[in-house]
This record gives structure tokens, sequence and C-alpha cells, in this order.
């Protein structure tokens, strides 16, 4: 949501003077180009659990983080408090590097500019604000999903559903006189239960998280997922691990973007290729997966958890093709990757808070549908596996090694899925497996879960894939 | 900030607000009362190829409210400690616990259970006063001296140095926990890091990338020299991977990273876990579910250690205790609402200094890879996970084919599979080498019939 600028002067008790100011304390060294970040983030907390709500809060973040560039070179400093004195001491701590020399500028330093235009559109208006909601508002929501999820299934034993939201007024100003300003929204549940069956135990788990406000707290949402968390127990308790080795991969539409975050994403994300690490580092304009497959990371979708009006550096959001038609087009930028490439941001610019210098992330990571069908992917693997709910993964950048977990899936055999997989874990090469994509499916679907990226900071994004099939990747197992 | 002494980082006056906070929630009606109030200051020099590519300065202040209002609970938090600010803060927190729904087991700790020596935070001798009197200059100095880069083409022997990022920081860390029963609860450390990750470039174009470390509270135990060339080592160790086939290995794993094979162990003893039957050690307590020879103990009052701490989150006393005694596992981790949700007495809230005890006759990695002759040495771990419900793993593995007690060659892209009751069962080899810069000490661990995927 994009506000009015004076209730952010308001907030961070600033002006246009103190904001010129500011940014010549961070330039007294001889950087090149300065920018600060405002934020006001007000988090709440509520937690149902052993069949009652009695567990909950909320925190206030805020501060001003200062970053001076000298070229590719970093000097951050932050201050919890927007007073000057405090602000100035820490300009001039991030003036400190321009001590060191350097050779280039980052992006538009040396053409000031008055800055983009606020985007037309906003990608997350908010019908029901957070903040001053009474709590106990909150309550039913959480409440009904419990009952429920026991009304579903009897042999769940212990339920926890988690509501967290957030709502972070961010203020951005730099040395080109840019002035941007946005309110961004999240909220996020999570519903997991403990279920047992003749004295064995299993568990399941599923989440919810957009950019909107409390509006978003629906009995149809309840319902939703109380649904999805007392889905497929039985094949859960039935399931087995398979025998491990290298086999074909049906990933299943939505959630396995995953696939894409940790093989491709990362090795995408421009300071990885800028040192030369990324095993993509000298890849651009090359045929890294067959034709006919697009690769997409997009700060647009609207209420996404990972879209943006603006990144953190005041770079609008935008929708970027990573791979068109099976080649690499582009990296994912910050200000500084995209002087070094010679290239415009791509609004991946982004940071935890303003503790933090933004770095380049990804926002929702997808790839585009394809023309195969799904039944036709799955009937084509004679021995393989399907796997459709993940709980976490992990690229090696220089090598492209990637993983992610599965918490379920099916074998395939003869074409058919059989017996019902669990709690294993994949691992492939990069490079490897986009080279090895056999088939993409119609039916791309973004995961609406509560995605978060740990790369040095955790912020928000999200992913989505259509049904595809990968040649072999290696599977663990017994 | 140079060359100036930095008088402790908690202030007289930021410690008396927490005090007229903890008062101001007693009188607008909270029963009991939780406050930490926290600061840190940190400094931090990033390197890349040779030059300073980033400096960081970070100073924070937070203060945690935990507020008991008519036997209910809620947990509130602010780093914006202008009093005024926090009265309303206080006031609206104490209206929204009201909206709650109560809960009798969350209390207070019992006050016997309470910390009581740890005044002036310095008890445990994790505070380096070098830190005071270290400059802007110095700390590039540091950060500087501890590069590999500069000896470049000296290092590079078959393989060509990508890139060398690092990172020195230095920080202060000082808290203070009171409660509405008299708890005063300071604790006051600083830390010393240094970081390095490290990408080479084989004949044939591969890139390889591994990492190295250290810490310590203490500057002068910092080992600064030696940790860009021990992952400029670790990459190029990794050249010439080849594939082995699956089966059942004899799995050693180094104590870098061992600790992912312990921590989910001491999850499921963990009170929420238990509590919520999400724990594939539920109802173990006094039992023998591993071998004889497994001794597991915390140590959390070593003084000058990384890690130690005098009182838990809650300001409970912490205690030197077995975990794990002769294969009979000995404590859960439990805290005061935990314990109550189980009607059973409370214990600490989770393990601080874990040490696993030697077994065999093995001090170092090497006297480990002798004794089992054959089989997969882990030098790292790349993603998995673990269902804390079954014990059942299964992670991606890194490191090298062992034959006749030495490296025959690296092996990447691999799985280890299993649970972890009949993985400690078969544990045949603990170490003495367990790296001081961590908070669990754990060997190197040799462990027999694991199932590898390749």
């Amino acid at each position: 949501m994009i506000g009015e600028k004076n209730y952010y002067f308001n907030l961070f008790q600033v002006d246009t003077q103190i904001l010129d100011r500011l940014i010549s304390e961070g330039l007294r060294s001889g950087g090149s180009y300065c920018d600060l970040y405002f934020e006001n983030t007000t988090y709440g907390s509520l937690l149902l659990r052993d069949g009652a709500v009695t567990s909950g809060g909320s925190h206030i973040d805020f501060g001003v983080g200062i970053r001076v560039l000298s070229g590719e070179k970093t000097g951050y400093a932050y201050s919890e408090s927007t007073s000057w004195a405090d602000m100035a001491a820490s300009a001039r701590a991030a003036a400190q590097i321009a001590s060191t020399p350097s050779e280039v500028s980052p992006y538009g330093t040396r053409n000031p500019s008055r800055g983009e235009p606020n985007p037309a559109a906003d990608r997350y208006p908010i019908e029901q604000q957070w903040r001053g909601i009474p709590m106990k508002t909150f309550l039913p929501f959480l409440q009904q999903i419990e009952a429920d999820v026991k009304k579903r299934e009897s042999r769940a034993r212990k339920v926890i559903v988690s509501l967290a939201f957030q709502v972070s007024d961010i203020l951005m100003y730099n040395s080109q006189k840019e002035l941007k300003w946005d309110t961004r929204p999240m909220g996020s549940i999570s519903v997991s239960v403990v279920y047992e069956q003749n004295g064995q135990r299993e568990n399941k788990a599923t989440s919810r998280s957009f950019r909107m406000g409390a509006e978003m707290l629906t009995p149809a949402l309840a319902t939703e997922l109380a649904a999805e968390v007392t889905s497929g127990i039985d094949e859960r308790f039935a399931a087995r691990r398979p025998k491990g080795g290298q086999m074909p991969v049906v990933m299943g539409a939505g959630a396995s973007g995953i696939l894409l975050h940790e093989a491709m994403g990362h090795a995408f994300e421009a300071d990885f290729n800028r040192k030369g690490t990324s095993i993509f580092a000298d890849k651009m304009g090359c045929q890294i997966c067959p034709k006919g497959i697009q690769i997409i990371d997009d700060g647009t979708i609207p209420l996404n958890r990972g879209s943006l009006n603006f990144d953190d550096e005041g770079i609008p959001g935008q929708k970027t093709y990573m791979v068109e038609d099976g080649v690499l087009t582009s990296y994912l930028h910050d200000r500084i990757s995209a002087a070094h490439y010679g290239v415009k941001p791509t609004g991946n610019g982004r940071r935890e808070s303003f503790r933090y210098a933004p770095i380049p992330r990804m926002r929702a990571t997808y790839m585009e549908s394809g023309p195969a069908r799904t039944e036709d992917l799955i009937a084509s693997v004679d021995k393989g596996i399907y796997v459709d709910e993940f709980s976490n993964g992990q690229v090696q950048i220089g090598e492209g090694d990637f993983t992610f977990y599965v918490k379920s899936g099916f074998l395939i055999e003869g074409g058919r899925l059989t017996m019902p997989v669990k709690d294993i874990n994949i691992i492939g090469n990069g490079p490897a497996a986009l080279a090895d994509m056999r088939g993409v499916a119609g039916d791309l679907q973004i995961d609406p879960g509560a995605w978060t990226c740990g790369k040095e900071q955790s912020v928000p994004v999200s992913c989505g894939i259509p049904t595809v099939l990968i040649g072999s990747l290696t599977v663990g197992g017994e | 900030m140079e060359n100036k002494r930095l008088t402790e980082i908690l202030t007289a006056e930021e410690i008396s607000l927490a005090q007229h906070c903890l008062d101001f929630a007693r009188k607008e009606g909270a029963d009991g009362v939780r406050i930490t109030l926290s600061k840190s200051l940190m400094n931090l020099i990033g390197l890349l190829n040779g030059e300073v590519d980033k400096t960081a300065h970070a100073l924070d202040r937070s203060m945690q409210l935990q507020l008991f209002v008519d036997g209910i609970f809620g947990t509130f938090s602010s780093n914006s400690l202008e009093r005024e600010g926090l009265e309303a803060f206080i006031k609206e927190a104490i209206g929204t616990v009201r909206m709650l729904e109560a809960d009798s087991c969350r209390t207070l700790p019992a006050p016997e259970r309470l910390v009581k020596n740890a005044r002036d935070g310095k008890e445990l001798e994790l505070y380096d006063d070098t830190i005071e009197l270290l400059s802007a200059q110095k700390r590039r100095e540091l950060a500087l001296s501890s590069m590999a880069w500069p000896r470049k083409d000296a290092l590079e022997k078959g393989f060509r140095l990508i890139a060398e990022e690092g990172e020195y920081s230095d920080s202060v860390f000082d808290s203070l926990t009171l409660d509405s029963q008299g708890l005063y609860a300071r604790h006051t450390e600083t830390s010393f890091e240094i970081g390095y990750e490290t990408t080479v470039e084989d004949s044939a174009g591969n890139h390889l990338s591994s990492y190295w470390w250290d810490a310590s509270p203490l500057l002068k135990d910092l080992k600064l020299e030696s940790c860009a060339e021990t992952a400029l080592r670790r990459a190029a160790a990794q050249i010439g991977t080849q594939s082995v086939p699956g089966g059942k290995y004899t799995l050693v794993v180094d104590s870098e990273c061992a600790s992912k094979l312990l921590t989910p162990v001491l999850n499921a003893l963990g009170g929420f876990a238990l509590q919520q039957k999400n724990s594939f050690l539920l109802d173990s307590l006094g039992k023998k579910l591993f071998p004889e020879y497994l001794t597991i103990t915390d140590r959390p009052l070593t003084k000058g250690q990384t890690g130690c701490r005098l009182f838990d989150s809650e300001g409970v006393a912490t205690a030197d205790m077995p975990i794990i005694e002769n294969g009979v596992i000995k404590t859960y981790f439990l805290n005061t609402y935990i314990a109550n949700k189980m009607e059973v007495p409370p214990t600490i809230e989770d393990a601080t200094r874990v040490v696993v005890q030697p077994v065999g006759e093995c001090n170092t990695l090497e006297d480990v890879l002798a004794q089992i002759g054959d089989g997969i040495l882990v030098t790292g771990f790349n993603g998995g996970n673990s269902n804390p419900a079954t014990g059942n793993f299964s992670y991606g593995i890194e490191g090298f084919l062992i034959k006749n007690g030495r490296r025959e060659h690296p092996v990447r892209e691999m799985l280890i599979t299993g649970d972890f009751l009949t993985l400690w069962n078969n544990l045949r080899l603990a170490a003495r080498d367990a790296r001081p810069c961590m908070s669990k000490l754990i060997p190197t661990l040799a462990f027999d019939k694991v199932d590898v995927s390749a």
C-alpha cells in the first residue's frame, strides 16, 4: 500500500532538508553514492496450542539503515533512533568505506536524476488494517481451524495453529534525490498436526502467506487449511523410503518450484556472478535448458509474498525473465551488480530489515507452463519418483549442487503412481538438471506457502512450477 | 569510537529504565513480569579478493517483556527505548494479553531456581576488554592480515583461485534479565570471528567452493592466520571428484560438521517436542536407548569458553549435568511452562555447552581414519532434514572415499539416509578433536553401516 508522503515524514520525524543533510554526512569522505532506508515494522502473533490461544504478542522495530558506496564497496551502519545525532553518527560510520578508492560507480550515480515515478499499480492494497484491530478479533479464525482439523481426522493428537502478521512502513531516499515510500503488509498462517495411529506418529504441516491485510482471514481459508493438513494421512502412515539411487523425478506442480529456487535462482543472483563464484558466471546468452522453457522472477504478482511495489533500493518492482526459450537472458540485479554488468537494476535489491544492506534476492520464481500433460509425464517413467511436498532446500553456488527435502511423494512404477514415499533428500546439479528437463506440463501453480529464503538474511519469497519431468536426480533411500 | 574507552555497554540509565518498566507493568495490572534488556555493538569488515569490500557498524538495543496477567501470558518487545513510549506500549500490551485465553501453566520459575551469581555479567570470563581499544584502523589491519589472496600465486597449484570472500567481526553483547520476583541476571560477552569462503577453478573449468571459520570470546585465541588458507585447502581438495556406488559404508563425520547428527537428538529431548508428541524420544527418560559407551554431558559453567552461560532465558541457574550417560537418557530439557503442562519437575530450557565423551582410542581425525580403514569421510552436509516424530533423516553429503585409512578421492552428490537411533547405536569411534569455537563440543565421529545413495 502506498500512503501519503507526509505520513512517512511524520513517522520518521524527517523532511527533505534533513534527508539531504544526512546524505551529505554519508558522502563526507568521498563516497560515490549514499542511500537511506527508514523502517517502522509492527509484528503481531497468536499461537493456538492444546486447544486454546494462550500465547501472543507484538513487537516493534524502528530504525534507519545508511549505506555508502564507493564504487562496488559498501559501508553500512544503522541507527535505531531518528534523532539527528544518532543518524549522523551512523552516516559517519558508513562513510569510512570511502577511504578505500574504487574504480566503478554504481548504476546511475554519474547522472543524478529526479528518479522514477511511483508505480501506478499498488500490488498489495490493504482492505482491513492489521494494526489497531484488537487481537481477540482473530481468535475465532484459529479456533475454527483446530475444530475443523479434529472433526476431519480422529487421529489428530496435537494441533498448533499460528498467525503472524507484520506491517512495514518504508521510506527510501538516495543521493540521486530519489524519494520512495511504501507500506508492506504480510499475513502468515501455519497449521501443524501430529497424528497417531497404532502407536506410530506422523506429522504434517501447511501454511499460507500473502501480502494482505486482515481481510485474508476468511472462513473459506480456514476450511482450506484444515482440509489440506488432514489430507493424505493414510499415505503418510503407509509411506516408506524407497531404494535410493539415480532415477527420473516428476516434480508436481506448485511447491516443486523449490527446484527453480535452489537449482537455478540463486545461481542467477548477480552478486554470485559478479564475484565469479556462480556456476553460471560465464553463461549469459547460452542455451542452458531445452527450447521452449521460460524461467521468471517476478515482483509484480498481486498480493504475492514476494511482490514489491519497490525493492529495498527504491527500484520499481518488475518481472524479470531469467531464461527465455531456454537461453539465459538476465541475472537478478541490485544497483551494484547492475553497474558492474552495465545493465539496469531488475528490482531484486532486497534486505531483511534496516539492519542489513540490500543484496540481489529472488521474489516469486517460477517457470511458465509447457505443452505436455501431467499424466503423460508420469506415464513416460518406468521406474522413478513423483514428489509434491517439501520442507527445505539449499545449493552450493560454485559447484551448482542443490538439494531439497521431500516430505511426501510416490514411487512411479510402470508409468503409474504406486507406493507412497516420505522423508527423503534429493540431490542434483543445477546446470545438469536444467539441461535434463524432459517435459513441462501446462499446469503452472504458484505455491501459496510461507517460503523464506535465508541467503545471509531472511526475506519472504514465493515459488511455482508446472509439473516437470527431470531425467535423472539422485534420490536418498535405503 | 576510535581510541575511546567504552563504558559498560548497558548504562545505569538503561538499567533503571528496565526496572521502571517492570514496576510500571505491575502497577498496570500484571501479576508477573520478566524483562530482558539487551544491547549489542558489532563492527564488521568484509574482504573480497584482497581488498576491503564492506564495512558495517551496528548498535542494537531491545527490551523484551513477558507479561503474566490474570493467568494469561504474552510476549512483547520494542527497540524504541524512550520512557513515555514504553509506558504506552506496556499499557497496550497488557490490554492485548487480556484478550487471550488463560493458561494456568504459565508461571514464573520458582524463586529458588533462579540464578544468584550473575551480577556483573562477567563471571564466566567471556568478556575481553581488548575490544574497548580496537580502532577502525586496527580492525582493518586484523582483517587484512588474515587473507590468503596476497599469496595467490604461490598458493595456486593445479588450480586457479577465483574468489576469496572473508569477514572479520567483533562484537559486545550485554543483557540483563529482571523479573517481578527479584531476579537480576546479567550476561556480558565479547566475540571475535573470522570466516572465509573460497572458490577455485580446476583445469577443466569446474568451480569448487569451501569455507572455514573460527570464533572466540577472546581476541588472543582467534585463529586469524590459518582461516583463509584452510578454506582454500578445503576447496582445492575437492578437485578430482569421482562417484562411488551406493551401499552401506562406515561413515566418518569430521568435527566441523558432526553437530548435524547430534542436534536432532537434543531437539527430541526438548520439552516442546515432547509435550507436542513430536519427538522420536518420547517416554525415553531413564531408558537405555544408546550404546553403553555413549556419554554426553552439558557443561555450561566452563569459564572463558564459547557458549557458556550461568542462566537460561527464564533466569534459571544452569548446572553441569549428564544428558546421556552410558547410553541411558538422563534428562529432558523442560522450562517452567512445559514442565507444568507435562506435570513433571522443570529442568533447564535447553542444552548449553554439549560435550561428547571420547569413544575408543583416537585423538584426531587421522587416527579415526586409520582405525576404520575403508569408508566415507564427510566434511560437509548439503541440505537434507529429519522427521522429529520418527527420527528418520536424509542428508546430502560431500567428502572423500577412504581406502586403507587414506583419502582416495573426493566425492559429492551423495546422500545418507537412516534413523537416528540406529545411527547412534552404530557409533564406533568418537575422537578428542572437538572445535572449541563451537558451543557443542562434538569431535570426529565414526558410524558403521550407514546407507549411502549415489
